[in-house]
């Protein structure tokens, strides 16, 4: 956008400004992006260095860089388990089915939430959605697990109770097919009300002119949503979408651990990266295989995101984050 | 160009952002990247760790040994706090004032003594061992005094990695002179790694820590097992029997963590086999007692015998002996359960038994039933294959991030060797906490409660217990135990890998991949939760085990106990 808007811009000569004056025309915006550039310093590029512990054999007394550096050691024992493959493609699979259809919820939800119009149901339906959010995953856990187990569960005791013969109980924590459905569930359960905040406050940050003019024109409920809702929202779905494909590879570890537990009857289809490496390093305790298998998630996100961006901005360069 | 270079730089930090701080849930690169700091600092001259290793610790003593050198004398003017780690869950309350009134005692004696003062570092027991090597790595200055164990909290490791300070023969016999006097130079050797002492050892201190079954014996009475539980069949009986008679009592309200416990006993009841500890928590390595050095495992050979497991956990499950969902069960409180009747069977080591085998007050059981007994078959019973404890079972080391190595060790020596420390320490104070009888016996005094005056269950001191000092526990049902311990002390074989301490660097790789077939497969193995035959699992997860290389550890751990023992 910025470049198109130089170019049409007339060739006027104008003084180029040294950084320093800039800095100094600027200095306000500047203080005002201060925490936000502090932050990244900080959190983000200070401990970049720290990587290289992916490469060495780390030892408390030497230190990162005291260490010895041996190269890919550390990554090896991914490789050699056999399971990466598996493991790749379980996170990846989930995490599609957590953003596509966590935001394809969110989106709904926002729209819903907009043409409520009593005010009062509009706000007591987005605290009750918001609620889940701040549950623990340690507690959404247990309250999973009081629901499906088969001894005490509420499920089986409400099946029980209608007369249900022992053996056709449903036994989920020895089912691993019922699992990827269960954790989706569990997932937009909890995450929806959040993530429908941010859709909901794009919505509201429509021109209302501009529906006011459709309703004149005779359009109704459905045709202002398909063309000037969903329309309006669009940067922000890819964004929004954008963003979150940086961390396909990475896990939601809370989630996974807390609800599948231990259970090897359900690793089939429940085992992320991050669930099969905390269990085979934490008895280790190996900050360097730790390392490494983050990194390699981060370069895998790296290059998906660059990927699709660049995939974006082919087809839209407005869309693109840079 | 430019933008998009820097650009491409943000994205790349966006990504990596979330390693540094987002990862901290699978304990990524952030708690290292806090330790760098310190550790840096403290030696930024010994670069290359490797090659060094021997002269780099001998320059480290001579600093550790600095202060010493110049004073001559021990100096103690300066008042210390020395900080001591355990594991266990840190008291409140009312407990806590009782520990905090003993500590006072404690800390009036060794400010006098080497002017010092003592603080429990608690490492609870939720994700212990990680918390554990967590503030070893901190090398801060929190903790001094280390409990530490080379089967169960990371000794060697912890020792390769510099979290210990190398321990000098100057400086224990300067420092620690009761302690480093009390202990043979054979056991001394045997908390040495490359050379150095790391660890010292509890080696004065009889206890059993060997695992088994703790049973109703009344109970496997009526059962028709009119001397007990002797085998694992016998145990097939009880349970059965404990189900059909007994409506509303679990048999076992196991947790899933309990696999690899019991196919080791079952191991260990089936073949002469003897494993070395602190390889990995399967201990799936090891020798046989009558040719310990050969190191083979059985977990690849004793297939047979890992069949006939597979079968026989299957008919516990269909028995209901532990609950249908085990796999996910974290929270049980069996023992607890045992105590007052619920359960009918506790899974854990001859310590744990001497305590529910006795008519203790929180032990309801014999208090509402008066025939109830408790019996124990340990694993190992039907082959008479029982090993002693490693000495390093319980051992204290001195963190290298320690200010004050030297008192940190005239404290233990204290803690350790003096009759008023040692009693105070690990009892409580005389009349509150504990009490003798006219025999000697320890008793509990009038008014005495168990959930806050129980001081030994809180300063958790099991990293240098001294039999000269201990009192006897007089509600311990004493005939009974030592009829055990004598059993046992006929029995027994001392532990054979004292000296080895494996170096993993080059198989941990492989370790990690082996550990995770092992809990998934035993997991279902051991509660036989397993689809299709018993043979068909066990070939399954025999084939996994090779295939994560178990054939490579073997012989790799064969090459190294070679070097030590032949």
């Amino acid at each position: 956008m910025s470049k198109n808007k130089q170019e049409s811009k007339p060739a006027v000569q104008v003084k180029q400004l040294t950084l320093w004056e800039k800095i100094v025309r600027h200095r306000i915006l500047i203080l005002m992006c201060l925490p936000a550039i502090i932050y990244f310093i900080a959190f983000s590029y200070a401990p970049l260095p720290g990587i290289w512990v992916a490469f060495v054999k780390y030892n408390y007394r030497d230190g990162i860089f005291g260490s010895k550096f041996i190269g890919l050691d550390n990554f090896e024992f991914l490789a050699t388990s056999g399971k990466l493959l598996e493991l790749t493609k379980n996170t990846v699979l989930y995490n599609l089915a957590f953003i596509l259809l966590g935001n394809f919820l969110a989106v709904f939800v926002a729209i819903l939430l907009n043409e409520i119009q009593s005010k009062w149901f509009k706000k007591a339906s987005q605290t009750v959605m918001f609620l889940p959010y701040f549950i623990s995953q340690v507690l959404v856990g247990i309250l999973v697990f009081y629901l499906l187990n088969y001894d005490t569960g509420l499920v089986n005791g409400i099946l029980r109770n209608l007369g249900v013969a022992e053996e056709s109980l449903w036994q989920p924590y020895s089912t691993p097919g019922v699992w990827p459905v269960l954790l989706v569930i569990i997932y937009l359960w909890q995450q929806t009300g959040y993530n429908s905040v941010v859709y909901f406050a794009a919505i509201c940050g429509i021109d209302a002119e501009m529906m006011e003019a459709a309703k004149v024109d005779g359009a109704n409920g459905f045709q202002r949503i398909r063309y000037i809702l969903l329309p309006s929202l669009k940067p922000t779905i890819v964004v929004l979408l954008l963003f979150a494909l940086g961390g396909i590879v990475k896990g939601n570890f809370g989630l996974f651990y807390n609800v599948v537990g231990t259970n090897p009857l359900l690793y089939s289809t429940t085992d992320i990266i991050e669930t099969y490496v905390y269990r085979a390093t934490v008895a280790e305790f190996n900050f360097s295989r730790a390392s490494a298998v983050g990194l390699y998630q981060s370069v895998i996100g790296f290059v998906i995101v660059m990927v699709v961006n660049t995939i974006v901005k082919k087809i839209d360069p407005d869309y693109s984050l840079f | 160009m430019k933008k998009k270079v820097i650009a491409a730089l943000l994205a790349a930090t966006m990504v990596l952002g979330m390693t540094a701080c987002g990862g901290g849930d699978t304990q990524s690169s952030a708690p290292a990247e806090s330790s760098e700091e310190s550790s840096a600092e403290e030696s930024s001259e010994s670069s290359d760790a490797s090659d060094a290793g021997e002269e780099e610790s001998s320059a480290e003593e001579e600093s550790a040994g600095g202060e010493e050198a110049a004073g001559g004398d021990i100096d103690t003017s300066e008042h210390v706090v020395i900080n001591y780690m355990t594991t266990g869950d840190a008291p409140s309350g009312e407990a806590k004032e009782r520990l905090d009134e003993m500590m006072a005692e404690l800390n009036a004696i060794l400010t006098e003594k080497v002017n010092a003062e003592l603080e429990i570092y608690y490492i609870s027991w939720t994700d212990y061992l990680s918390n554990y090597n967590l503030t070893l790595a901190r090398m801060d200055g929190t903790v001094d005094l280390v409990g530490t164990a080379s089967d169960w909290l990371d000794a060697w490791p912890n020792s390769k990695n510099g979290a210990f300070i190398e321990l000098s023969e100057e400086m224990l016999q300067t420092y620690a002179p009761k302690t480093w006097a009390s202990i043979p130079a054979e056991n001394w050797e045997m908390c040495k790694y490359n050379g150095e002492i790391y660890l010292i050892p509890e080696d004065n201190y009889a206890q059993w820590t060997n695992h088994g079954f703790t049973y109703r014996l009344d109970w496997a009475k009526e059962a028709g097992l009119a001397d007990g539980v002797h085998s694992w069949e016998d145990m097939t009986t009880y349970f059965k029997w404990v189900k059909e008679n007994k409506a509303d009592i679990t048999p076992w309200d196991s947790d899933g963590t309990q696999y690899a416990t019991m196919v080791g006993g079952w191991i260990s009841s089936h073949s002469n086999y003897i494993a070395i500890e602190g390889i990995n928590s399967g201990a799936m390595w090891g020798g046989t007692k009558d040719d310990p050095y050969t190191i083979y495992s059985p977990y690849m050979t004793d297939t047979d015998s890992l069949v006939e497991f597979a079968k026989m956990m299957k008919e516990w499950d269909e028995i209901g002996v532990w609950k249908t969902d085990v796999l996910n069960n974290t929270t049980s409180t069996n023992r607890d359960d045992y105590r007052i009747g619920k359960v009918a069977a506790e899974q854990h080591h001859t310590q744990t038994w001497t305590d529910l085998v006795s008519h203790t007050e929180a032990n309801k059981i014999y208090q509402e039933d008066e025939n109830a007994e408790s019996g124990f078959f340990y694993f190992g019973e039907e082959t008479q294959n029982v090993v002693a404890l490693s000495i390093t079972h319980g051992a204290m080391a001195v963190s290298a991030g320690s200010a004050n190595p030297e008192r940190a060790l005239m404290v233990y020596d204290l803690l350790r060797n003096d009759p008023d420390c040692y009693t105070l320490f690990n009892y409580g104070i005389k009349g509150v906490s504990w009490d003798t009888n006219d025999e000697g016996l320890r008793v509990i005094p009038e008014g005495y409660n168990s959930d806050t005056d129980n001081i030994n269950g809180m300063t958790n001191f099991w990293w240098g217990r001294n039999d000269d000092l201990e009192v006897r526990d007089a509600t311990r049902d004493w005939d009974k135990i030592d009829a055990m311990y004598a059993e046992y002390d006929k029995i027994k074989i001392p532990y054979q890998y004292g000296l080895f301490v494996p170096e993993v660097d080059s198989i941990e790789g492989q370790i990690s991949n082996i550990n995770e077939v092992h809990t998934n497969y035993m997991k279902q193995i051991a509660f036989g939760k397993y689809s299709g035959t018993a043979e068909e699992i066990v070939a399954e997860y025999q084939a996994a085990l090779e295939a994560a290389g178990i054939n490579e550890v073997t012989e790799e751990l064969q090459r190294q106990i070679s070097e030590v023992y032949q």
